[in-house]
């Protein structure tokens, strides 16, 4: 069994790497309650520093790591001032989401600085291996393992023993007592996104010399592992995160030896699932805990809408309906039938995060789920396009509500890292499970769009056709805003203690509103797969959902038109500037940063 | 319901947290058409008693009964169902919401007619159908809206022209004394049983406050059972029919405003017991 | 009584002064025109009933919560507006309500978090000792983690850890909430001591006739108003602070 005790020690390995960015983002919810989704960034920007300093510069090991901890050090102080100082006194989320946006930025520069391609990070290192007993260890091994146990105890020297440590431990423990020994928390804050980001980015140093492989896309996965493990081992929890980053690795590496690779992360997104249902305060939390002061978790800035009336919105309608009988011009036509499948996916985000404030950070799920469905529903079992995209909105709110409905109870930070996890398990699931889903080759072939067995095969009828079913599903979606429901899904959103009381059971609604925006998703999905013909586990990834979120925010959170708005400009603009695709998500990344800081009720306003 | 059981009865309630017991094996008995208040320092464990009794916390121990039936533990929203209205301590409105919106989610469980009630296996499809009634509107539907509206801005009459004026208004807009009475406006249209009322004027000026009394006066004529816990002892006083004091976690005094009011637990309570009765030079041997 | 004060007046020379000061929650107006003195060298009570405002003047002299208007003046320095740790550098210390004691980390850990903006090591290993002799229960339980010590011991603490930052005033926010009998008496004896070795002490209190007994001023404090101030000696007798707690009935 010689391979066991390799997975094993592969399992700590990896453990280690995780552990380097776990306690990073444990230090810093400590001091700042803050979830720092930016923190991959800077394990790819380790990485990357590496890269430069070895390739470029040849310099000896010990220097890059000097290099590296320097170069993440300041990158730390660089995210706490741009995305966390100036939030201080905004919601709770608004920081996230402002890492989220910078994490956007961060990675598109790596990217347009060192090209997506993967890269090399050679070290002597990595071929000088060790026999252990009937098993081998390698030299990195025994680096990473060297670096991953010196942090850990430099780290419990710092905290315990110096003047500065203890100033982060009382703040963590409690920040207005802490200010009242005199201790500058914000001096606390830049000191402890410094060491975070010093040991993220030595942690991308280390996993780029080991597989000896770095690329951009590394950033979205590493921020992800280091939640888990942090999330397990129970959110601020600094030996904690060390722990569930052991059990993470171990986790996986059995996982991979029991099941092949391509399940590693499902085992990982699935023990987050059930730890923040099961077990939100993490695995090692025992205590019956205080009732948490009540907080709504949402991000809602009272606000006036601008009040758009009924007969100039059908107007405006009608003009669009009008359009392409006056400008037949089929870029512009392509551009805005673009622009209203994602504001399907904007109205169905609005719902869910604006009128009922879950922010969901794993929308795009909904469209993978509504796009196989309607491809495999039309192309395996032979029904009409226009039939199976109708059920494909029903298959997304029923597997979408189902899946999520266990983490209805979570609330704020919780559920939004609850929707990013199931997320990705939906598309590991479609990546994995290829008796259905045709695994990684994807499905192609898929029938064109078409209504009643007319198809629409012009890009005039197509965009007829988007824009049909926008104006249908946001009527709709006014109508039930206007009834009862509206209200009952707002008053849970303002204040959900208060509306409980009132008779408003929550898991209820949450549930009708999920499911009525998965609706509309998995109908944008399911058209989507129809316009493409090909589609795989990666068409609908998780930047499609920051990109909804960012839609939904630069309209207005709840507001129906606004979520239309923020499509077109979101989507539209850049078609009509040109501008050119490694450059786009820079830009959502800087609206979304730009959104939450100066403007969070959106253009059109919260409603 | 017997002539002896009481309204609502708490036996035994106590919660503790980590050592602490904020609510110690307290009892407490409402008549129908009583009017209680609970009163005590800070930190008597007043709004924990308040929490347990609305569902909003867990008691480690005790009992809590309403008309007979046993609601320990029972969700908010199922006291809710039950007719047991509450408002909070620092006025909990739903801020982007109207004023009328606010009234009218306070009327949530008596909307009937968009909530088919339908037996099991048919009442999973409730929310499906909440939906479709919500998007047809039926007439049934909108008689239903119609009617609970016009019981809203008969509640809303109340309070004269502070609120009338403001229907449309979101309620973060408004003034904190404004914001309180649109809270208790939403606690009436849930058409309560029972209400309770967590420190309605808190942080009002006297003349607010005494407006407030005065509304408050009113549903206790009306015959509505209330439960009060208040800070401001003359309206307590003035009010109640019987005042119940704690202090740390316990029941010190249960009476008549005028008994508790010269009861000497209630003014140690309040003012700290004086230690005349202690030897001298007792301070710690220390310091020179 | 071992400490009861003289009843001499208010000094000229006031240590802390708050002028004018008018605290908002949102809507809610917390403080109207609020001002008062704490003389060199005092005990100074600020009594008052529930939600009269007591814990947000505290909040306002530490910087805490900003008022709306008004001033607040350290030995003779404005201090209003300035961030919690430049007011704590300059001499105030403070034991918050509720203790607030980092829970997590040891007896010696927190008095040592009290000397946080002092860097004489040796002064601050020298006043521990110092207070390790004023409270000597908590020499026991140096190592035991904060959170684990009963109220009265924790109280302890918070005293302790206070003097560890050698202020010239210390504010104590409600010392004896939630203690026992006995421990509320030690408590009192302590802070009494504390002001015998030349610590001002501003107290916000609801245990008013104990207060009075070891404070040389005090002010009551009603829903934002100053509504009585005077020597803690002839306010002991007055029933007016009884009527500021219960309501009086002839109350206006």
């Amino acid at each position: 069994m010689s391979s066991w005790i390799d997975y094993t020690i592969n399992g700590i390995i990896i453990g280690n790497i995780y552990a380097l960015l776990a306690v990073g983002l444990a230090l810093i919810f400590g001091v700042s309650r803050l979830i720092n989704f930016a923190h991959g960034s800077v394990y790819v920007v380790g990485a990357y520093a590496g890269f430069v300093a070895v390739t470029q510069l040849g310099t000896p090991l010990p220097l890059t790591i000097v290099i590296v901890v320097a170069v993440g050090a300041l990158l730390g102080l660089g995210i706490e001032r741009f995305g966390l100082r100036p939030l201080q006194g905004y919601a709770h989320i608004a920081p996230l989401l402002a890492t989220i946006g910078l994490s956007f930025v961060l990675d598109q520069l790596v990217q347009l600085t060192f090209s997506p391609d993967p890269r090399a990070l050679p070290s002597e290192l990595l071929e000088r291996r060790f026999q252990v007993g009937s098993g081998t260890i390698g030299a990195l091994d025994i680096l990473i393992a060297a670096v991953g146990i010196g942090s850990a105890a430099l780290l419990y020297y710092f905290l315990r023993f110096t003047r500065l440590g203890w100033a982060i431990r009382a703040t963590a423990q409690d920040r207005d007592a802490a200010q009242q020994m005199g201790v500058d928390v914000n001096a606390v804050n830049r000191a402890v996104f410094a060491i975070a980001s010093a040991l993220g980015a030595v942690s991308g140093l280390l996993v780029g010399m080991y597989y000896n492989y770095i690329d951009p896309a590394m950033s979205f996965q590493a921020t992800l592992k280091g939640v888990v493990a942090q999330v397990v081992g129970g959110v601020g929890n600094v030996p904690g995160a060390i722990a569930g980053s052991m059990l993470l690795g171990i986790v996986e590496s059995y996982g991979i030896a029991l099941f092949g690779t391509s399940y590693r992360n499902l085992f990982a997104f699935i023990l987050l699932v059930l730890v923040l249902v099961l077990r939100p305060n993490g695995l090692f939390a025992s205590r019956r805990q205080t009732p948490p002061e009540p907080m709504t978790g949402t991000f809602i800035a009272p606000s006036k809408p601008i009040q758009i009336s009924y007969p100039v919105l059908i107007g405006i309608a009608v003009v669009m309906a009008l359009l392409p009988l006056v400008l037949p011009n089929p870029y512009v036509l392509q551009t805005l039938t673009n622009a209203w499948l994602y504001g399907l996916l904007g109205l169905s985000l609005t719902l869910i995060a604006g009128t009922v404030g879950l922010i969901s950070l794993g929308h795009a799920a909904l469209l993978a789920i509504g796009g196989y469905a309607s491809a495999l529903l039309s192309l395996d079992l032979g029904m009409p396009v226009g039939a199976s995209i109708l059920l494909a909105g029903v298959i997304a709110a029923a597997i979408g509500t189902i899946l999520v409905f266990p983490s209805f109870r979570l609330r704020g930070h919780y559920f939004s890292i609850a929707t990013l996890a199931i997320g990705e398990i939906v598309s590991l699931v479609i990546l994995n499970w290829e008796s259905v889903t045709r695994g990684p080759i994807g499905v192609a072939g898929i029938p064109p769009l078409s209504i009643f067995g007319f198809e629409l095969d012009t890009d005039r009828s197509i965009y007829w056709f988007a824009l049909a079913v926008l104006v249908i599903l946001a009527a709709l979606q006014f109508r039930l805003l206007g009834s009862h429901l509206g209200r009952t899904l707002r008053a849970m959103r303002d204040d959900d203690i208060a509306a409980r009381s009132y008779g408003i059971g929550l898991d209820r609604y949450k549930a009708l509103a999920f499911s009525v925006g998965s609706f509309a998703a998995g109908v944008s999905g399911g058209i989507t797969s129809h316009l493409y013909s090909y589609i795989n586990h990666e068409t609908f990834n998780s930047q499609l959902s920051i990109l909804a979120l960012t839609i939904v925010i630069l309209g207005g959170m709840g507001n129906v038109t606004g979520a239309i708005l923020g499509s077109v400009l979101l989507v539209g603009l850049p078609e009509v500037f040109r501008v050119a695709a490694e450059y786009r998500v820079l830009i959502y990344g800087l609206v979304l940063l730009l959104l939450v800081r100066f403007r969070p009720q959106g253009l059109l306003g919260t409603i | 319901m017997s002539a002896n059981t009481s309204f609502l009865e708490v036996r035994g309630l106590t919660r503790r947290f980590g050592g602490l017991t904020a609510v110690n094996n307290v009892d407490l008995d409402l008549a129908e058409g009583e009017f209680l208040s609970i009163i005590g320092p800070n930190g008597a464990g007043k709004t924990t008693l308040f929490n347990l009794m609305t569902g909003h916390d867990d008691p480690d121990g005790g009992t809590v009964t309403f008309m007979g039936r046993d609601i320990t533990r029972l969700s908010p929203e199922r006291l809710a169902a039950l007719g047991i209205a509450r408002t909070f301590q620092h006025g909990r409105v739903f801020a982007n919401l109207s004023v009328m919106d606010n009234v009218l989610v306070g009327a949530h469980v008596r909307f009937k007619a968009v909530r088919p009630a339908w037996p099991f296996p048919l009442n999973l499809l409730g929310p499906v159908a909440e939906v479709a009634l919500a998007l047809i509107r039926p007439p049934s539907v909108v008689a239903e809206e119609q009617r609970m509206r016009e019981e809203a801005l008969k509640i809303l009459s109340r309070f004269g022209d502070r609120l009338l004026p403001r229907l449309d208004n979101p309620t973060y807009s408004l003034s904190y004394a404004n914001r309180r009475r649109v809270e208790i406006g939403r606690a009436l249209a849930l058409g309560p049983k029972l209400l309770l009322l967590d420190e309605p004027t808190a942080g009002m000026n006297q003349t607010e406050t005494a407006e407030m009394q005065a509304l408050i006066g009113d549903l206790k004529k009306s015959g509505l059972t209330i439960l009060l816990i208040e800070h401001k002892l003359d309206m307590v006083m003035q009010l109640s029919d019987r005042v119940v004091v704690m202090d740390n976690g316990t029941v010190i005094a249960n009476g008549k405003p005028a008994e508790v009011r010269n009861d000497p637990a209630v003014i140690e309570a309040y003012l700290g017991h004086r230690r005349a009765d202690r030897p001298e030079a007792s301070v710690p041997e220390a310091a020179q | 009584m071992t400490s009861a004060p003289s009843t001499a007046p208010q000094p000229a020379e006031p240590l802390l002064a708050l002028e004018g000061i008018n605290t908002f929650y949102g809507p809610v107006q917390v403080h109207f025109d609020l001002s008062l003195k704490v003389g060199r060298g005092h005990i100074v009570c600020l009594l008052g009933g529930n939600a009269s405002g007591k814990s947000t003047t505290m909040k306002i002299i530490l910087g805490l919560v900003k008022p709306a208007s008004g001033s607040v003046h350290f030995a003779g320095q404005p201090i209003t507006g300035l961030p919690t740790p430049q007011i704590v550098r300059r001499g105030v210390g403070s034991v918050p309500e509720a203790r607030r004691l980092f829970g997590e980390m040891s007896v010696r850990e927190n008095l040592l978090m009290g000397a946080f903006t002092r860097k004489d090591q040796r002064a601050v290993a020298q006043d521990l000792d110092r207070v390790l002799g004023l409270f000597p229960k908590l020499a026991e339980r140096l190592t035991q983690r904060a959170g684990t010590l009963s109220g009265g011991e924790q109280q302890m603490v918070a005293m302790a850890r206070a003097l560890m930052g050698r202020p010239s005033m210390i504010c104590m926010d409600e010392p004896t909430m939630g203690l026992s009998p006995l421990w509320v008496d030690r408590v009192l004896d302590l802070i009494a001591t504390i002001n015998r070795e030349g610590v001002t002490v501003f107290m916000v209190e609801q245990n008013a006739s104990l207060a009075l007994e070891i404070a040389h001023h005090a002010y009551v404090l009603q829903t934002g108003r100053i509504v009585l101030d005077g020597p803690a000696a002839t306010l002991r007798t007055d029933p007016r602070i009884r009527d500021a707690y219960l309501g009086g009935q002839d109350a206006g």
